[in-house]
C-alpha cells in the first residue's frame, strides 16, 4: 500500500514541471492587469487626496464654497510685517489701500488664476456639454433611424457607412482644425459657444451615429414584421417596437458620448474657449451675444493653468481643486454610462 | 357630431372607406410617414453633408501651402539666401569644432582639479599653452565670419525689399477688387489710391551682382584660413593622457575634414544657380522630407513635417511599447485565467480608464510623474540606463508612459472581444488532445484570435498618435528630430509632435498666411493616418472572420 500512496503523492500532490509553469506564467498575466489597474488607481488617488483636500472642509458646510462660486483671480503673496501672506485680486487691493503707508517698498509676487474659484469654468463646460450633446444626439439619432430602417442597402450607403466608421477614428485636433476653419473664419462666428458646440457635436456624430445604428440593428426583425402585419405603419413601428427595445444602448452610447464631449480640451481651444473673461456667460446685452460669446471651461483652464503657471506651493490648490472637480465629474458620467449598460444588458435580452 | 366621435373612438379600427380612400397629405401634401422618412432623411443629409465638409474644409486650407511655400522658397533661391547659407554651414562646422574643443578643455581642467588636486589657479595656468592654441584656432574663422555678414545684410535687404513689394501689391489688389461694385466717384478715388502704390520690381540678377562681387575676397580667407589651420595643427598641445591624446587627434582629423569641406563648399557656391526654377516636386518635398520646422524668423522660415512627425512616431511607439504587453496581457488574464467576480470588476474598470480625460493625464504627468521620473533617473546606482539621469522632466518618456495608459484599455477591450470571439470548440479539441491551459492559451487561443488583436493594437496606435493634451503638455515642446544614432538617451530628449504643434502655433498664426495653411497640412497628414490606420485594421479584421468561419 504504502508504495502507490508515494507514486500519488508524486503525480498529484507535486505540481509537474509544467503546471508549475503555468502558475508562474499566470500570475504574471495576473501582476500585468493589477499594475494596469493600480496606476489608474494611483492617479485617481493622487488627485483625489490633493484635490480633495482643496474642496473639501472638515467643518459644515464640509465643501469649500468659495472656490466653486467664484470666478479665478491672481494670488498676490508677499511679506508683511515678517510673515509671509496670500491674498486674492480684490481683497489685496483693498488691504493695500488701507495699510498704505506700511506696504510701500514691499515686493509682491503674482500668480495669475491662483486665487478665487473656479465657477465660471464650471458654467462654460456645463453650456459647452448641454448644447453639443443636444445638436448631435438629435442629427446622430436621426440618421442612424435613417441609415438603419428606411435607407436601402445599396453601395452608397455601404461607403458613407465606413466612412462615418473612419471618421469616429480621426483625431479630435483635427475637428478641431476644421471647427477653426469652418466656423470660426469660414463662416465667421468667431471664438464662440456656437462654434464649440458645432465643433464638439460633430466630433461625437460619428460614434453616436455608429452606436446607435448597432443598437437599432440589435433588435430583432421579428418586432418590427409582427407590428407590421398588425397594420401599423412604419412610423408607428419605428415610436412603438424599436426605438423602446435600441433605447438602452443609445442611452448608453449617448452617456459616453457626454464624458467624451466633456472631457475634450483640444476641439475647444481655438474654437470656443477664452482663458480669462470677466463676465459670466449669461451676463449678455442679446440673446445672440449669448451664442456668440466665448466662454471658460474646466479642461481649458487645466491645461493653461498646467501649462502657463510655475509649479510651486501657491499655484498647486487651484492646479489640483480643477483637475480634481474636472476628473470626478467627468468620471461619473462614465461610471453612470458603465452601471446603465451593466443593467440594461441584463434587463433587455433576446 | 356623434357619428364622428364614435369614429374616433374606433380611430384604430379602419372602416373599409378609410382603406380604400386615397391618403391625403395632411403636411405640404406629403402622409405622416412619408414627412417623417423626409425628417429623418433630412437629418441624416444634414450629418453626411457636415461630416463631408470635414474633409473639404480641411484639405481645402491645407491645399494652398504648397504654392505658397513654393513661393516663398523661390524668393529664397532668387534673394540668394540659399548661395549664403551654404556658406554659413562651413562656419558651422568651424564652431562645432571649436565646442569641441571646449569640451575637451573641460575634461582635461577636471582631471587637473579632480584627480591631481590642483587649485583652479594652479589648473588653469597649467592650461594657458591650450587656451593660447584654442583662441587661435578661433580667430581662424574671423574674416569668414566679417564677409558672412555682409553677405547676409546684402540678401535680407533685398528680401525685405520683396516682401514689402509684395504686400503692395497684395493692398493694390484689394483696391482694384473694391472697384468693381463702387459708385463712380468711389472707384476713382481708389484708382487715384491705387495708382500712387508702386510695386518695385526687383532685378535679382543685378542685386546679387554685389553678393558675387565678394567672391575673391571668400577665395582670399578661405586660402589664408586653410594655410592657417595648418601652421597650427602643426603645433598642436600633446598630453600625455591617452584618452585626451585620442581626441585631440580625433580634432586634427576634424581639421583635416573642415579643410576638404572648405574646398567643397567653394564648388558647391560657384555651381549655384540662381535662376534655376524651383520644381514642385522639390517644394513639396521641402515639406514631406524637410527637417527644420522653424516660423516667424527673420531668415527664412522652413515648414517641414520631419521633425514633428518622427517626435509623434517616437512617442507613440514608445507609448505602444508599454501597453502593448499590458493590455494584451490582461485581456488574456481577463478572459482565460481570470476568476469570474475579477472579470466582473476588472473589464468595467479598464473600460473607465479609458474616460480619464486626458488634459487630467497630461497634468498629472507635469505635476507628479515628471518629476519621480527624474529622482528615479538620479539615483546613482541606475547610472549605467542610457539616457540617465534625465536632463529634462518632461519628455517623450513621461508622455509615453501616460498615453500607455490611454492606450491600454482600447487595447483591452478589442483584444478581449478577439478572444472571446474564439469558437469555444477550438479550446474544447486542445483540452480533450490533453494540453494544459497554458498551452491552449499559447498554441490555439491567441494565434486564432492574433488578427483580431492586431487590429486592436492598430487602433491603440491610432489612439495615441491622435493624443493632444498629453503630448503638448508633457513631451517637452522642442522641436528637433530625435538623433536616433546617438542611443537609447534620445528617448529622454524633448521632442515636439504633430498635434502639439497644432494646438501651440494655431491659436497664434495670422489667418490664410502661410504658416496658417502648414498647420492645415500637418491636420491633413494627421487625418491621412488615422484613415490609414483604421482601413488597415477594418482589412485585418476582416481576413480574421475568414480565418475561423
Amino acid at each position: 500500500m504504502k508504495p502507490a500512496t508515494t507514486t500519488a503523492t508524486a503525480i498529484y500532490g507535486r505540481p509537474t514541471p509544467a503546471k508549475r509553469i503555468e502558475i508562474g506564467i499566470f500570475w504574471l498575466l495576473r501582476l500585468c492587469t493589477y499594475l494596469v489597474l493600480f496606476c489608474a488607481a494611483f492617479i485617481f488617488w493622487d488627485i483625489g487626496s490633493k484635490g480633495g483636500a482643496v474642496i473639501f472642509r472638515s467643518e459644515a458646510p464640509f465643501i469649500n464654497v468659495k472656490f466653486l462660486t467664484e470666478s479665478p483671480e491672481t494670488l498676490n503673496v508677499f511679506d508683511y510685517q515678517g510673515e509671509k501672506r496670500t491674498l486674492g485680486d480684490r481683497a489685496f487691493r483693498e488691504f493695500k489701500a488701507s495699510h498704505e503707508t506700511e506696504m510701500k517698498g514691499v515686493a509682491v509676487d503674482p500668480y495669475v488664476y491662483s486665487a478665487g474659484g473656479i465657477f465660471p469654468n464650471i458654467a462654460g463646460t456645463v453650456l459647452l456639454v448641454l448644447g453639443s450633446i443636444l445638436i448631435a444626439l438629435v442629427l446622430g439619432v436621426m440618421s442612424a433611424i435613417y441609415l438603419s430602417e428606411y435607407a436601402s442597402d445599396g453601395p452608397f450607403i455601404r461607403f458613407l457607412r465606413l466612412s462615418i466608421i473612419n471618421l469616429a477614428g480621426v483625431p479630435s485636433i483635427v475637428f478641431g482644425l476644421f471647427g477653426f476653419g469652418l466656423f470660426v473664419i469660414a463662416f465667421d462666428f468667431g471664438v464662440s459657444l456656437l462654434a464649440g458646440w458645432l465643433t464638439l457635436a460633430f466630433m461625437v456624430l460619428p460614434v453616436i451615429i455608429t452606436a446607435s445604428e448597432e443598437a437599432l440593428k440589435a433588435v430583432p426583425k421579428g418586432y418590427r414584421e409582427g407590428s407590421l402585419a398588425l397594420g401599423a405603419t412604419k412610423f408607428q413601428t419605428i415610436v412603438t417596437n424599436v426605438l423602446p427595445y435600441a433605447l438602452p444602448g443609445i442611452l448608453t452610447s449617448s452617456v459616453l458620448s457626454i464624458a467624451r464631449v466633456a472631457g475634450e480640451t483640444a476641439p475647444i481651444m481655438f474654437t470656443a474657449a477664452f482663458v480669462m473673461r470677466d463676465e459670466l456667460p449669461w451676463q449678455v446685452q442679446k440673446w445672440t451675444d449669448f451664442i456668440f460669446q466665448g466662454v471658460m471651461a474646466l479642461p481649458y483652464h487645466i491645461y493653461v493653468v498646467a501649462s502657463k503657471i510655475p509649479q510651486n506651493e501657491y499655484t498647486r490648490d487651484v492646479q489640483y481643486g480643477t483637475a480634481f472637480v474636472f476628473l470626478f465629474t467627468v468620471a461619473a458620467i462614465a461610471m453612470t454610462a458603465v452601471i446603465l449598460r451593466q443593467r440594461l444588458r441584463k434587463k433587455y435580452q433576446w | 357630431m356623434s357619428a364622428t366621435t364614435e369614429n374616433r373612438s374606433l380611430g384604430r379600427l379602419p372602416t373599409r372607406e378609410a382603406l380604400l380612400q386615397k391618403r391625403r397629405g395632411w403636411f405640404f401634401g406629403m402622409s405622416g410617414d412619408q414627412f417623417v422618412k423626409y425628417l429623418f432623411q433630412g437629418n441624416a443629409t444634414i450629418s453626411i453633408i457636415v461630416l463631408g465638409l470635414i474633409t473639404f474644409t480641411i484639405f481645402r486650407d491645407a491645399v494652398g501651402f504648397i504654392p505658397m511655400n513654393h513661393a516663398s522658397l523661390a524668393v529664397y533661391r532668387l534673394a540668394g539666401l540659399e548661395y549664403v547659407d551654404i556658406y554659413r554651414e562651413q562656419l558651422t562646422t568651424h564652431s562645432t569644432m571649436s565646442r569641441y574643443l571646449a569640451s575637451v578643455r573641460a575634461q582635461k581642467l577636471d582631471q587637473l582639479m579632480n584627480k591631481e588636486g590642483l587649485a583652479p589657479a594652479a589648473a588653469m595656468a597649467t592650461l594657458a599653452e591650450f587656451d593660447d592654441f584654442a583662441n587661435r584656432f578661433a580667430d581662424t574663422i574671423n574674416e569668414q565670419e566679417t564677409l558672412l555678414g555682409s553677405m547676409t545684410d546684402l540678401v535680407t535687404a533685398v528680401k525685405e525689399r520683396q516682401t514689402v513689394s509684395e504686400d503692395i501689391m497684395v493692398g493694390k489688389q484689394y483696391l482694384l477688387r473694391a472697384m468693381a461694385g463702387a459708385t463712380p466717384e468711389r472707384a476713382a478715388e481708389l484708382q487715384r489710391a491705387a495708382d500712387v502704390l508702386t510695386v518695385e520690381v526687383i532685378d535679382f540678377k543685378a542685386e546679387f551682382q554685389r553678393v558675387l562681387a565678394l567672391r575673391p575676397e571668400i577665395a582670399a580667407a578661405n586660402t589664408s584660413q586653410v594655410a592657417a589651420l595648418k601652421a597650427l595643427m602643426a603645433g598642436a598641445p600633446k598630453f600625455a593622457d591617452s584618452d585626451l591624446q585620442r581626441r585631440m587627434e580625433k580634432f586634427q582629423g576634424f581639421v583635416q575634414g573642415y579643410c576638404q569641406e572648405v574646398e567643397v563648399t567653394a564648388q558647391k557656391m560657384a555651381a549655384w544657380d540662381q535662376s534655376k526654377p524651383i520644381g514642385w516636386l522639390e517644394s513639396f518635398n521641402a515639406f514631406a522630407f524637410g527637417r527644420k520646422w522653424v516660423t516667424a524668423s527673420f531668415w527664412q522660415d522652413w515648414y517641414g513635417i520631419i521633425p514633428l512627425l518622427s517626435g509623434s512616431l517616437l512617442i507613440a511607439f514608445l507609448a505602444l511599447l508599454i501597453a502593448l504587453p499590458l493590455g494584451v496581457a490582461a485581456a488574456v488574464y481577463v478572459n482565460q485565467v481570470a476568476r469570474p467576480v475579477e472579470q466582473k470588476i476588472i473589464k468595467p474598470y479598464i473600460e473607465f480608464i479609458s474616460a480619464i480625460p486626458s488634459v487630467v493625464l497630461g497634468f498629472f504627468g507635469i505635476a507628479m510623474l515628471g518629476e519621480t521620473l527624474r529622482r528615479v533617473s538620479q539615483i546613482p546606482a541606475l547610472d549605467w540606463v542610457p539616457g540617465f539621469p534625465m536632463a529634462e522632466r518632461l519628455n517623450p518618456t513621461t508622455a509615453a508612459c501616460l498615453l500607455a495608459l490611454m492606450a491600454i484599455p482600447t487595447i483591452f477591450s478589442l483584444a478581449e472581444d478577439a478572444i472571446n470571439n474564439v469558437p469555444r470548440s477550438f479550446k474544447e479539441a486542445s483540452f480533450a488532445l490533453g494540453a494544459t491551459r497554458l498551452q491552449t492559451i499559447i498554441h490555439i487561443i491567441v494565434p486564432a484570435a492574433l488578427s483580431g488583436i492586431m487590429a486592436a493594437i492598430l487602433l491603440g496606435f491610432g489612439r495615441v498618435i491622435g493624443e493632444t493634451m498629453v503630448v503638448l503638455l508633457c513631451a517637452g515642446n522642442r522641436i528637433q528630430t530625435p538623433d536616433l544614432t546617438s542611443g537609447l538617451g534620445v528617448i529622454f530628449q524633448p521632442v515636439h509632435t504633430m498635434t502639439g504643434i497644432i494646438a501651440q502655433e494655431m491659436g497664434e498664426v495670422v489667418r490664410n498666411s502661410i504658416h496658417y495653411r502648414a498647420l492645415f497640412m500637418v491636420g491633413v497628414v494627421l487625418f491621412l493616418i488615422s484613415l490609414l490606420i483604421n482601413w488597415l485594421a477594418q482589412k485585418i479584421v476582416r481576413r480574421y472572420r475568414i480565418s475561423i468561419g
